[in-house]
């Protein structure tokens, strides 16, 4: 709406930034800050289950309120468009929904299985030095590249 | 709404627009970094680390006690054959679908309808994990399933 924002917030705004929410977070409630955890809650709490964690539901309505309010109000508003240009440019739209869908499933399973995911374990257990977390990130990082190179091979570069 | 809910939504909120503001939600900016073409995504998370780690270390031995969650305590558990399991599985998946959780709602914020396509992929990833019995508590933010 407003477009106040550059097209892109540089690394060294937006890195520092999420470091102090992971700070802030534990400093008011001793709690972990994480994504997958907000999904896993937020599931839990539609089926009206008894143990849910009803601010981490909240954390989830507010990583998307957060980005309406970027890509909306403080850009100048993003229409409605399918995503994944780089990925439609070299496959037709037939075959990028499976594939999106596919390695989403894949990597939901492996958060779950994992305890974590970018957030929870990449930033938040990384930062309280937890052995765990650096071998979650390390390993996931090595697979998203090698998968990554993989694509590239497989498509003649073009990926 | 309770404060704690409030707090979830602010903080949510500012995760969320973060994330949007580096364009995280795109998943041009997550294949660039993944084929080592740009090394912000790398930097933007190493920063990250390097203000919340020596801040949380600092807290931690003051022992400072937080207004809604008692005194501060770090997870540090130790490596599980789960963890390696869960996180190469994660990385493959990650780089098929370019977003992880977080930016997978923003880029549905953001107008993105394949990041619904993304989203429920999520959903069932995580069902499926879930229904395993060995499935795991790690120092990742499913920690708190059993401490509610």
């Amino acid at each position: 709406m407003f477009d106040l924002l550059p097209d892109r917030v540089p690394w060294y705004v937006v890195g520092p930034g999420l470091g102090i929410l992971i700070v802030g977070l534990f400093v008011l409630a001793n709690q972990p800050l994480g994504a997958s955890g907000a999904y896993v809650q937020t599931v839990g709490f539609v089926r009206r289950r008894a143990d849910v964690a009803v601010w981490r539901v909240w954390y989830f309505v507010g990583m998307f309120a957060g980005g309406l309010l970027v890509t909306q109000v403080l850009r100048e508003g993003a229409e409605l468009r399918s995503g994944y240009d780089a990925l439609r440019d070299v496959f037709p739209l037939g075959a990028v929904i499976p594939m999106v869908f596919a390695g989403a499933v894949v990597m939901g399973f492996g958060a779950g299985r994992a305890g974590g995911c970018t957030s929870g374990h990449g930033l938040c257990g990384t930062s309280q030095r937890s052995p765990a977390s650096f071998a979650v990130t390390a390993t996931f990082m090595a697979t998203a590249i090698l998968t990554t190179g993989v694509l590239r091979l497989l498509t003649g570069g073009d990926l | 709404m309770t404060r704690l809910n409030l707090i979830g939504l602010l903080f949510g909120m500012a995760f969320g627009g973060l994330l949007a503001g580096g364009n995280l939600h795109e998943y041009d900016t997550i294949h660039a970094m993944l084929r080592l073409d740009e090394p912000d995504v790398f930097l933007l998370m190493a920063s990250a680390i390097a203000v919340s780690a020596p801040a949380l270390w600092w807290l931690e031995r003051e022992g400072i006690i937080t207004p809604f969650g008692g005194r501060i305590s770090l997870s540090r558990s130790s490596i599980e054959k789960h963890h390696i399991q869960g996180g190469a599985l994660f990385g493959v998946g990650w780089a098929i679908a370019g977003t992880c959780p977080a930016p997978a709602l923003v880029m549905v914020s953001s107008g993105a309808l394949l990041g619904l396509v993304a989203m429920a992929g999520i959903f069932v990833g995580l069902h499926l994990s879930q229904r395993d019995s060995e499935a795991a508590q790690g120092d990742g933010e499913h920690r708190e399933l059993t401490r509610t």
